[in-house]
């Protein structure tokens, strides 16, 4: 005959305790997991803007980036970036180069998309619309949430590719043409996907879509 | 294959991260920012560790300029003394000759001969060593000046056609360095030539002229026609660059 063992008192509590660390360690790896948990996304459309012509959102894993462009800055510039918004060639292309706290880098339409992405020439790749001028005589502040067009090591240069400062950079003046700034959701932007020491990021983020509020 | 190229790829992405503003700009390393908001929007940057540069050579790529990072209380004292220089030159004339940057260094040499300076005018920077001769330190900025100056319009500064107001026998030297002739005293007799250094080349000789035309505020007075002639050279081409420019 089986004789039934009871469980002690002590046993009991272990279990007890066993079964709260569990579903505590659950939680949080769910929790931690979520990069974008506590990340604010802004709906565009409930937000009131003195010139929505002039709006464009980028859609990244974390939510909406809403930026204005200034035309009046650099009208070349802000053309060319509305044309590749509007054309959505902007849409599954990657954040390629990425620097915590400092800048994130994207735009290449050649060597960054999603379905192609090229490791070793991303960052290379050109529009097929040909380089424009540089415009950096404006009066512009590269403060944190500036936007601004990537060139090579030369003027003159700027194509498609753009990046956005996470902090201000008074030496991008009269250096980078700039195209706008980020009025909500610098927050996403912080979320974008990095890598310690690594000049190219591996399995980056990428853009969901890139549009023009009107 | 395979493994190797994925080796390869491996490498190029974990490239040391260089997240350095001012190295992404002009590609020296070491340098922090000492005054960027001047009135002429010339960005001054110092040496905060000493720093190797290469220049293109005939072998190869070497790493031949050299320069140590500055006292600070040097730096201090210098920097005014090469602000009031630099402020001689417009925001709007800086642009057009390509200068925007100016790196304060000490102790820089080239191949390890010893210089005021090193223009580039293609990164928009001069390297000045802050701590160059006391006795020509000021002038030696403009005549630095010149180079970039002469870089940016070569066009205008043809130095055949500066030679031709040389005495027919004289040859300059190859280099600017390739032989003794590195005095920077004012000649009291100038046969042609202000200094000793001026004889060196075509390209030196017209900075030369430059730098006392700029130092000396245009007061200039030589009745060597050969000098007469080179000062005229150098104001008619300024002048084209900007004609509202000032000696």
């Amino acid at each position: 005959m089986i004789k039934k063992i009871k469980i002690s008192r002590s046993e009991r509590i272990i279990l007890i305790f066993i079964i709260i660390l569990g579903v505590f360690s659950l939680t949080s790896l769910i929790i931690i997991k979520d990069k974008c948990l506590f990340v604010k996304n802004y709906n565009p459309s409930n937000i009131q803007f003195d010139n929505p012509q002039n709006i464009a959102v980028l859609n990244a894993e974390c939510g909406n980036v809403i930026i204005e462009l200034y035309p009046n800055v650099s009208p070349n510039s802000v053309k060319r970036f509305k044309t590749l918004i509007r054309s959505g060639d902007y849409n599954d292309v990657a954040f390629h180069r990425v620097i915590e706290n400092k800048i994130i880098q994207a735009g290449d339409l050649e060597f960054g998309k999603r379905e192609n992405l090229d490791y070793g020439r991303v960052g290379t790749g050109k529009s097929g619309l040909g380089t424009i001028q540089s415009e950096t005589d404006g009066n512009f502040k590269y403060k944190r949430g500036s936007v601004g067009l990537v060139r090579s090591f030369q003027m003159n240069t700027e194509d498609s590719q753009f990046f956005i400062t996470l902090k201000d950079e008074p030496l991008f003046e009269g250096e980078y043409t700039p195209v706008g700034k980020v009025l909500y959701g610098i927050e996403v932007l912080e979320k974008i996907k990095f890598i310690h020491k690594m000049h190219i990021v591996p399995r980056p983020d990428f853009i969901n879509s890139f549009k023009m509020l009107n | 294959m395979i493994l190797f190229k994925a080796i390869l790829l491996f490498l190029t992405i974990i490239t040391p991260l260089k997240a350095n503003t001012i190295y992404d700009l002009i590609k020296i390393p070491n340098l922090e920012i000492y005054e960027i908001n001047t009135e002429n929007k010339l960005r001054y940057l110092y040496a905060t560790k000493p720093f190797r540069l290469g220049v293109n050579v005939k072998y190869g790529h070497l790493k031949n300029i050299h320069c140590l990072n500055p006292n600070k209380k040097t730096l201090d004292s210098k920097y005014k003394i090469i602000k009031r220089n630099l402020n001689r030159y417009s925001s709007d004339f800086l642009k057009r000759i390509n200068l925007k940057y100016i790196v304060l260094c000490e102790d820089l040499s080239i191949a390890k001969i010893n210089t005021a300076g090193i223009p580039n005018n293609l990164i928009r920077t001069l390297i000045l060593d802050i701590e160059f001769n006391e006795n020509y330190f000021e002038r030696a900025i403009h005549h630095e000046v010149f180079h970039i100056i002469s870089d940016s319009y070569k066009e205008f500064f043809n130095e055949n056609e500066w030679k031709d107001f040389n005495k027919k026998n004289f040859e300059y030297t190859k280099c600017s360095t390739c032989n003794k002739k590195w005095d920077l005293a004012l000649y009291s007799e100038t046969k042609g030539f202000l200094t000793e250094y001026a004889e060196s080349t075509a390209s030196e000789d017209m900075a030369e002229v430059f730098s006392h035309l700029m130092f000396y505020q245009n007061k200039i007075n030589s009745d060597d026609p050969i000098i007469n002639k080179k000062i005229k050279f150098i104001k008619k081409n300024i002048l084209k660059i900007d004609n509202n420019f000032k000696f």
